[in-house]
């Protein structure tokens, strides 16, 4: 901080409360700034509003809205993460609801949004597939979650013995191969984050989820077999550009590799089943 | 106690509290008693995961807003990194916060992950693999939540004692900037 604690000599009509707001909002620029206090609403009830300001200390008088600067997001952070336009309809800016319906169901609806486009993104083609900074921006792991039990549930349900080891082998191996793909890239000198990347190969497993249910429905081998191989490389398209943009070029089979391994061992799986 | 003293508050958000426990209970207790009813173990783990995943949303989403203030979530920024973003209310409406609410928040959050731990020694000790998967998933969504908000709530004491720091030297160096003009 260029002050150091020490205000600017300038005549008082400078108030405190200005010296102060600039003392604070230079620790806010500099500072490493992990947590935002959010300035409360003017209810008596304690809620966290959607407001956009920095800190501001409430033991002083409350200052003027102009004041207000434009921080990226307060968002409602579902397991999801990132930012939503609309924020919480109810905090900041209206009287605090008193009952947990209505915000629950805004936010599941946010969710469930967020699961639908990043399901658009990912598995379908769309113009900003090649950049991967854009492909999983709010990444979530509910989409992920559901397709892995899903199709877990259908294998499972497909098998007429051992149901429960396979539908525990899938979860495993889909979990576990996840995690591990993830580390393999981050081990590979690729540039991706964590949570992105176990988002996306989750999100690609839809294809063969709807690979799975299809046989679920028909019985014949040769049918499953075209089938899982549709979807084994509908996954496997939907997962190379974010993949190979995020290792250097001389690694990218390294990093694909296990990723069709993967998809791979999955189809062979639902072909196996029966 | 001394009864003479003014009643003790009362819980200020009831269904609050009453969700915050709710989902917890039921996953610890549908997991326990699973055993003895149900046969398949693909309904218990899709029941229990399901149940510990929902209460780890309204842990985070709900409960933890509206109990102890505090809220902490991942974003990506433009640059592509992911940063972690934890926020807490201000300190007026920190103390304010009702001593009870927050009792059984932290509370509850540190016992269900000793349930569990207790729980996945269990199986551990009975070689069950598929039940310590379970266990597995149930205990990461715990984990998380108490990470999640122990720094949130580390992140904000430490901000109020910067910002208490700043404020008296600010103050102090005005005041005396101010005794000087007078004079």
């Amino acid at each position: 901080m260029s002050y150091g604690g020490a205000a600017p000599l300038h005549q008082s009509s400078q108030s405190d409360i200005d010296e102060i707001e600039n003392l604070i909002n230079d620790s806010v620029r500099f500072g490493p700034a992990t947590i935002l206090p959010a300035r409360p609403p003017s209810s008596p009830r304690a809620s966290i509003p959607v407001s956009s300001s920095p800190f501001v200390p409430s033991a002083l008088h409350p200052l003027p809205s102009s004041n207000k600067k434009p921080l990226p997001h307060f968002a409602v952070p579902s397991f999801s993460a990132g930012p939503s336009p609309q924020g919480i309809a109810t905090d900041g800016l209206g009287p605090p609801t008193n009952t947990l319906t209505e915000p629950i169901w805004d936010t599941v609806k946010r969710d469930l949004t967020r699961i639908a486009t990043n399901l658009r993104l990912v598995v379908f083609p769309n113009p900003n597939r090649e950049d991967p900074g854009k492909a999983l921006r709010d990444w979530d792991l509910w989409g992920p979650f559901f397709f892995i039990v899903f199709l877990g549930l259908v294998l499972s349900w497909s098998a007429s013995v051992k149901k429960s080891e396979v539908f525990a082998v899938a979860f495993a191996v889909l979990a576990a191969g996840a995690i591990i793909l993830t580390l393999n890239v981050l081990l590979l000198g690729g540039h991706i984050i964590f949570f992105q990347s176990l988002s996306l190969l989750g999100y690609c497993l839809f294809p063969l989820d709807i690979g799975a249910l299809i046989c679920l429905l028909g019985s014949n081998v040769i049918i499953k077999m075209m089938v899982v191989l549709v979807t084994f490389s509908w996954s496997s398209w939907a997962a190379y550009p974010f993949m190979s943009t995020a290792v250097s070029s001389r690694r990218k089979a390294l990093a694909l590799y296990p990723v069709f391994l993967m998809y791979i061992s999955i189809g062979c799986l639902i072909i196996a089943v029966d | 106690m001394d009864r003479l003293q003014p009643p003790v508050e009362n819980y200020a958000n009831p269904k609050t509290c009453f969700f915050h426990v709710l989902f917890k209970a039921a996953a610890l207790a549908f997991y326990i008693l699973s055993a003895i009813f149900i046969d398949s173990f693909v309904i218990i783990f899709v029941v229990t995961v399901l149940l510990a995943a929902l209460d780890f949303w309204v842990v985070k989403n709900v409960s933890g807003r509206i109990l102890v203030g505090l809220r902490w979530w991942n974003e990506i920024n433009e640059q592509g990194e992911s940063v972690w973003k934890f926020e807490c209310l201000d300190q007026e409406s920190l103390a304010r916060m009702n001593k009870k609410d927050s009792w059984l928040f932290w509370w509850t959050l540190y016992l269900t992950a000793v349930a569990w731990i207790f729980l996945g020694i269990f199986s551990l000790l009975r070689f069950q693999a598929d039940y310590l998967l379970v266990i597995g998933v149930c205990l990461s969504l715990s984990i998380a939540n108490i990470v999640g908000f122990t720094k949130c709530r580390k992140d904000a004491k430490k901000q109020i004692q910067q910002f208490a720091s700043q404020t008296i030297a600010s103050h102090f160096s005005s005041t005396i900037q101010s005794a000087f003009s007078v004079v």
